[in-house]
């Protein structure tokens, strides 16, 4: 009957996007963690930028967030949301064509990235670093991904929708909104535009934006991967449906609200930060119910852990998700702000849930995808274990390094002496850095030793599906009459 | 604490009525929303939708009923 259901599925489902785009991801893992790890040791060691402008901190600082974020992030994020939505709506794709088109306009935006960035073509704005015409670009595909998930969702055969698919959708919604907005710009030639809004209004859409791309791209979409791949994995359904709801709206209500929270002490008038931090502590609640609800699906299974390898991913991903969702709102809180902002913890905070959660879930569920894609079992199992403990080795001692580094670098520069004159010069506080930054680039060095273990296992598994034909199989064998 | 709640109501501008009015909406349908989902008797429909991803397996196999 297995076999049949494989049979059914793989003919039933559009999967040949997804596998694109999984093993996608796992490359863009890779190299966006590779730059990662060369720029850290930039810091630490700064002859590597070897004066060449290319290669500086500067510019290769975005080629490492976009390729982690919207090209590893982004591949995962479409791989997950076309498997579920058909999964789950019992349906195959609206449109095959537009995937594709989504695959190829996604990974255009990615290449063009790549080109632009080191040449220093670009807006200045965090996240969003990519010129005009790339924005566009963006908006183009993001919006054939919308709606061909939209009709798909629209053509279904079961009467509920499922509340995974209710996060990828409130993603998919906000990031077409914030996009254009944070956007807009007079172009004044190919390469080079200036954006329409200016002073603290520029500040104030940078980070309404900055914070959301966090809240619904990082967060919400990577919440419909949990509340789909963590029941499917321990074969449990989740544990509190109703509380998954709740967390949907409380999400969706709340987080836009919490941008502020990035310009405390700048020229925003007072209660706008005021209202971030206060928005930000209410998130907790909604933040940890959703863990909790991820956890506790595994509650009298708790031994699964011992065996299921890809299930220890999902679930330390809801561990760093808990963890960062409380860090965050605690350091948007003035009296912590006053000594987090501007230093290292702010990498280290972001780093637990860029690594620990977005990474961690995205790893355990292509994991998940890869058994079911290609119809057989990991390669290596052992390898998928090893990897585990060198992701969470690796995350921990980078995110260590910063939290010490980043606490250190607060008390440094704002110590007095008796007379009122600062302890330490700037430069003093930048040589103490030195050993944390070099612990740093170890910790991620170790977290991409295990990305590219993974890409291994990964091509290893599809050569052992090919040399199988397991996946052959399942495409052209003919289904019984009984099924 | 009254001085602190203190609003000089006629320097609001359209901007500030708008935002007021959608943070107040906001407000009443999270309400909303807490009501609905923590009523007793709301409790049964909506854990149902929890087997949803499992009942593709039985769809898979041509039971389109969710294995019902």
């Amino acid at each position: 009957m297995e076999a049949t259901a494989e049979r059914t599925v793989e003919q039933k489902y559009s999967f040949d996007v997804v596998r694109w785009f999984t093993v996608m991801a796992v490359v863009y893992l890779v190299v966006g963690a590779a730059v990662g790890v060369y720029i850290a040791a930039e810091l630490a060691w700064p002859f590597l930028n070897f004066d060449s402008p290319y290669i500086s901190f500067g510019r290769l600082r975005p080629v490492h967030t976009n390729a982690v974020i919207f090209a590893f992030g982004g591949c995962t994020l479409m791989a997950t949301a076309f498997y579920t939505v058909q999964r789950t709506c019992g349906v195959r794709l609206w449109s095959d064509k537009l995937a594709w088109f989504t695959f190829w306009g996604w990974n255009a935006v990615i290449v063009l990235a790549v080109v632009t960035l080191p040449l220093g073509l670009t807006q200045s704005k965090e996240y969003a670093e990519l010129e005009w015409p790339i924005d566009i670009l963006i908006a183009v595909v993001w919006l054939a991904f919308t709606i061909n998930f939209i009709m798909t969702i629209a053509n279904r055969k079961t009467s509920h929708i499922y509340v995974s698919n209710w996060f990828f959708l409130g993603m998919m919604v906000m990031i077409v909104y914030l996009h254009v907005v944070n956007s807009l710009s007079i172009p004044v030639g190919l390469f080079k535009s200036y954006s329409l809004f200016s002073g603290v209004q520029d500040a104030m859409i940078q980070w309404w934006w900055g914070h959301n791309a966090v809240g619904f791209y990082l967060t919400a979409g990577f919440l419909g991967i949990m509340y789909y791949f963590v029941p499917k994995q321990a074969n449990r359904p989740i544990y509190s449906y109703r509380l998954s709801v709740i967390h949907f709206w409380a999400l969706m209500f709340g987080y836009v609200w919490l941008g502020a929270h990035h310009l405390q002490y700048t020229a925003l008038p007072d209660w706008t930060g005021s209202l971030g931090a206060a928005v930000s502590i209410a998130m907790i609640i909604p933040s940890w119910g959703g863990a909790v609800n991820g956890m506790m699906t595994l509650s009298g299974a708790w031994d699964k852990l011992r065996t299921d390898y890809v299930l220890r991913f999902l679930i330390i991903a809801l561990a760093f998700y808990a963890m960062s969702t409380f860090e965050g709102p605690v350091m948007s809180l003035k009296t912590v702000n006053a000594l987090s902002h501007y230093t290292d913890w702010t990498i280290g905070h972001v780093h637990s849930g860029a690594l620990g959660w977005v990474a961690g879930i995205s790893i355990g569920a292509i994991y998940h995808l890869m058994t079911r894609l290609w119809h057989t079992e990991m390669w290596s199992e052992k390898l998928v274990n090893v990897h585990f403990w060198t992701a969470t080795i690796g995350t921990v001692i980078y995110v260590v390094a910063m939290w010490v580094s980043g606490i250190m670098q607060g008390l440094m520069w704002r110590a007095y002496d008796e007379y009122g004159t600062l302890a330490y010069t700037f430069v003093e506080s930048v040589a103490a850095m030195h050993p944390y930054y070099a612990m740093r680039a170890v910790g991620g060095g170790i977290f991409l030793l295990g990305a590219i273990i993974m890409l291994f296992n990964i091509l290893m598994t599809v050569r052992k599906s090919a040399t199988e034909g397991s996946l052959r199989a399942a495409r052209s064998a003919p289904i019984p009459a009984a099924a | 604490m009254l001085e602190y709640f203190q609003t000089d109501w006629a320097a609001m501008t359209a901007t500030d009525w708008v935002g007021t009015i959608l943070t107040v909406v906001i407000f009443i349908l999270m309400v909303v929303a807490y009501f609905q989902v923590f009523r007793p008797k709301n409790r049964d429909s909506l854990e149902s939708r929890k087997h949803i991803p499992f009942d593709d397996d039985h769809q898979d196999i041509g039971d389109n009923d969710g294995g019902k």
